[in-house]
């Protein structure tokens, strides 16, 4: 593990926004704005400069404070790292942009919301953090960050219903957190370390490490509202602020699942059976079918975008029982294990664009009309056309149509599902994407449907409407790299585990 | 003798929990849990960590109690004022309520009385093994300090206890954040001025600044640290608001503010400094070592400190 090569970009990561908090902080309101923006964008080019450097150099590291693991903490950035820290980044500027604009335009009648920047760069700290981890208890720190932050984040606005959600939102992911700290001292306890890489190979199994991963699995199952947990979700993302949504939406509950799937494929082999993936893909196929179900009921806009999270989220799930070979199968005739992943991370990303861009587009919406009921969404291809197309290119994107990056990911997973012979995943996924199809022409039938009144949208500055459309759009370029993306992530050497080991069969399926 | 304390202990914090849970009123389950954290406190001790007793006591104990207090005071008011709202149910409403409220109340606890045994079970399949103890020992003489606890937290794994700094800084954040943008606005009625309050809290203060320098010293080489120094200095704070000198809230923001973010951001700056002549983040020279570690635990404490004494500040106003 000390072989990789050594890079400072790690630590400079959360190094960097941590920074820019405290800076925010210390300014007075009219420069913290600036401060956010420019800071935003220096946070995305450091992501952009270390992405290269692991493209170079392959997997980097960071052994913070000089004590190599177990004693002290190693920061290590490999390929999956590199490109869940692009995508926030990338999504993060964009949202900034956004923000920057939001706040001027609001300026007038409401507050500027002072804290947003520093809470925004502490949140931005806490996923990378998140990212680079190596280390259960360190997960478990920046877990609490992004929690606090995220939740501070969805309760800026100060109104009754966004303090009252955010409140359960708050008690689930504590809840959420004592669960997961409680599988780690189970784990420390048992084997005497800490570190991700020397787990995997001291941890056996038996009844302690079981118990550590249904508890570990069912922490980070409330805090990414995956499907009996989910009740937080849609009433705390959709009373925040749309800027925050869209965060919280697009990039704070894949921190869990990026946990998940770090855990699942790296730490936990020894004790996962067919049975448990199998449960996690129920939990997805339920989260895909009742989460679309209610998108479809919903008469407000934003509370609609909230509940296809918690469908769009299911279908991560439903990749886990992909990567658990059933019991008497080969890993090497395991041809199905490359399109699941490629799935799940195609799901994440395009999940992310086309989610924040909706939010975006919510916020726009509420900026015009004062409010979000649907109906009164009619003429907007009129009057509003960038924000149309921006919700009509981001809801194509959750369906699943080409050339879509989410249908990249629904056609990968569908394959994935029948190479496996796991066919029974086949009708939650298409029926997922018909009942997705319907609340989406649903928002674009009124869309344009002509209005009785003339103009009732107060105008909304167009950089707003920009920001919106580009992330929309996004969800359709991330198809364009898929190629490289995908030889980037299974060329990688990482340690001896990941996605490497799940295209190899990793060492699943040995019960 | 040892273990008819202990058991003393597990029965008292269990009845105790119960008791807190199931008081009546308010104001009785915010004694009881003063209780409660109190024997908290006492069993880490009888585990052998006395680092967790003093921040127990302290924090769970002590600063959670006078919010909660506080927030006790705000609800008699807020209810007095209105009447009609105060009223305590009787307490034998549990015998009128039909059997469909009650099934799930008793599946909800068998399920958590099996996750109780369960998890007793995993607890005690794990088998007898120091841990990393062992190593932070024979590490201990390059760490600069003679406490492995002091050298685990500032030293082997500063990282975590950096971002745990800063958890409290967003913290911090986040209550302001969900009290809305009136933030520090001038007390309306100001704290007793009662003289005989204020010449105690006035004897009271240099008491407590030096036991709080007296813990942080002495984290270099036992029990003790910036987060327990922090407690005694930021009750300093919040009797100093409570004599009516809201001196948190006179000061200019910026020096506020700065005080604040001193540990959060000293601490990243001399983690960048040591980066920036080629070592990792958070690599101290050992030579230095014990001095930096002091200095990063004197304004980590000062910080903490300020963000306690923010929270009263912010809450009771």
């Amino acid at each position: 593990m000390i072989n990789f090569p050594t890079s400072s970009f790690p630590a400079l990561l959360v190094a960097l926004p941590i920074f820019l908090a405290i800076l925010s902080l210390i300014f007075r309101i009219n420069r913290r704005a600036i401060i956010g923006l420019w800071g935003s964008f220096l946070i995305g080019i450091l992501a952009l400069v270390s992405f290269i450097e692991v493209i170079q150099k392959g997997t980097v590291i960071h052994i913070l404070g000089g004590w190599e693991p177990p004693l002290g903490i190693l920061l290590r950035m490999d390929p999956l790292s590199a490109v869940f820290i692009g995508l926030t980044a990338t999504i993060g500027v964009f949202i900034s942009l956004y923000t920057w604009w939001y706040f001027r335009a609001r300026e007038a009648s409401k507050g500027r919301f002072p804290l947003f920047w520093p809470l925004w760069f502490f949140l931005w700290a806490g996923l990378n953090g998140l990212f680079l981890s190596n280390d259960l208890f360190n997960l478990y720190v920046t877990i609490e960050i992004i929690t606090i932050c995220a939740v501070g984040l969805a309760v800026l606005s100060g109104e009754k219903n966004a303090l009252k959600s955010g409140l359960r939102y708050l008690l689930a992911a504590i809840a959420g957190s004592m669960a997961y700290l409680f599988g780690v001292a189970l784990i420390y306890g048992s084997t005497g370390t800490l570190d991700l890489e020397h787990l995997s190979e001291v941890l056996k199994p038996g009844k302690t490490t079981n118990f550590a991963l249904i508890i570990i699995t069912l922490g980070l199952m409330i805090k990414k509202a995956a499907f009996p947990f989910h009740f937080w979700l849609p009433p705390a993302h959709s009373a925040a602020l749309a800027p925050v949504s869209a965060l919280l939406s697009a990039l704070v509950v894949k921190g869990a699942f990026y946990m998940m799937l770090r855990l699942w494929t790296e730490v936990f082999e020894v004790s996962l059976t067919f049975a448990a993936g199998q449960l996690i893909g129920i939990a997805g196929a339920a989260a895909v079918l009742w989460g679309s179900w209610q998108a479809l009921l919903q008469t407000n806009f934003k509370l609609l975008v909230a509940h296809s999270s918690v469908a769009q989220m299911g279908y991560l799930l439903m990749m886990f029982p992909l990567l658990i070979i059933a019991p008497g199968i080969s890993s090497d005739s395991a041809n199905w294990l490359s399109p699941a992943w490629t799935a799940g991370i195609f799901q994440v990303i395009s999940h992310a664009f086309a989610k924040s861009s909706l939010f975006l587009s919510a916020g726009i919406i509420i900026m015009a009309l004062g409010h979000d009921r649907i109906e009164s969404l009619r003429d907007l291809v009129a009057w509003m056309p960038m924000t149309a197309m921006a919700i009509g290119i981001a809801g194509v994107s959750l369906i699943g149509l080409p050339p879509s990056g989410g249908f990249m990911a629904k056609w990968m997973l569908l394959k994935g599902v029948f190479l496996s012979g796991q066919w029974w995943w086949a009708p939650a996924i298409l029926l997922g994407s018909l009942l997705t199809a319907g609340y989406v022409f649903m928002l674009l039938r009124l869309a344009f449907a002509p209005s009785r009144e003339i103009n009732h949208f107060r105008s909304v500055p167009k950089s707003l409407q920009i920001c919106a459309l580009i992330l929309a759009l996004g969800s359709f370029l991330i198809v364009i790299p898929a190629e490289n993306l995908i030889q980037f992530l299974e060329g990688s050497e990482s340690f001896g585990s990941g996605i490497q080991s799940i295209v190899k069969g990793g060492r699943y399926g040995n019960e | 003798m040892d273990i008819l304390i202990d058991i003393l202990l597990a029965l008292l914090s269990v009845y105790l929990a119960f008791r807190c849970m199931l008081a009546p009123k308010l104001s009785k389950a915010v004694f009881v849990f003063f209780a409660f954290g109190l024997t908290l406190a006492l069993a880490w001790i009888r585990l052998g960590a006395v680092d967790v007793a003093i921040a127990e006591a302290a924090i769970a104990s002590g600063f959670m109690g006078v919010l909660l207090l506080d927030s006790l005071r705000d609800f008699s008011l807020t209810f007095s004022k209105n009447h009609n709202v105060i009223e305590v149910k009787p307490n034998n409403s549990v015998e009128v309520k039909n059997r469909s409220e009650l099934f799930p109340k008793i599946g909800l606890g068998i399920g958590l009385l099996l996750f109780l045994l369960i998890s007793l079970e995993a607890v005690w399949n794990i088998p007898e093994g120091g841990g990393l103890t062992a190593l932070a020992g024979s590490k201990i003489s390059e760490s600069g300090v003679e406490h492995p606890v002091t050298a685990v937290l500032l030293n082997y794994r500063a990282y975590d206890t950096w971002l745990e700094i800063g958890v409290i800084l967003m913290g911090l954040l986040a209550i302001f954040a969900a009290g809305g943008i009136k933030q520090y606005r001038k007390a309306g009625i100001t704290p007793s001025q009662d003289p005989i309050l204020r010449q105690a809290i006035l004897i009271f203060i240099p008491v407590l600044f030096l036991f709080g320098a007296f813990l942080l010293y002495f984290g270099k080489m036992g029990p003790g640290g910036a987060f327990q120094a922090a407690v005694m200095w930021g009750a300093i704070g919040i009797l100093l608001h409570l004599g009516g000198w809201p001196v948190f809230t006179e000061i200019p923001r910026r020096l506020r503010l700065l005080m604040l973010t001193a540990g959060l951001g000293f601490f990243l700056f001399l983690g960048l400094i040591f980066m920036t002549t080629g070592g990792a983040l958070f690599e101290y020279p050992p030579a230095y070592a014990g001095l930096l570690i002091l200095m990063i635990e004197t304004f980590g404490a000062v910080s903490i400190a300020a963000a306690l004494t923010a929270i009263f500040a912010f809450l009771t106003k």
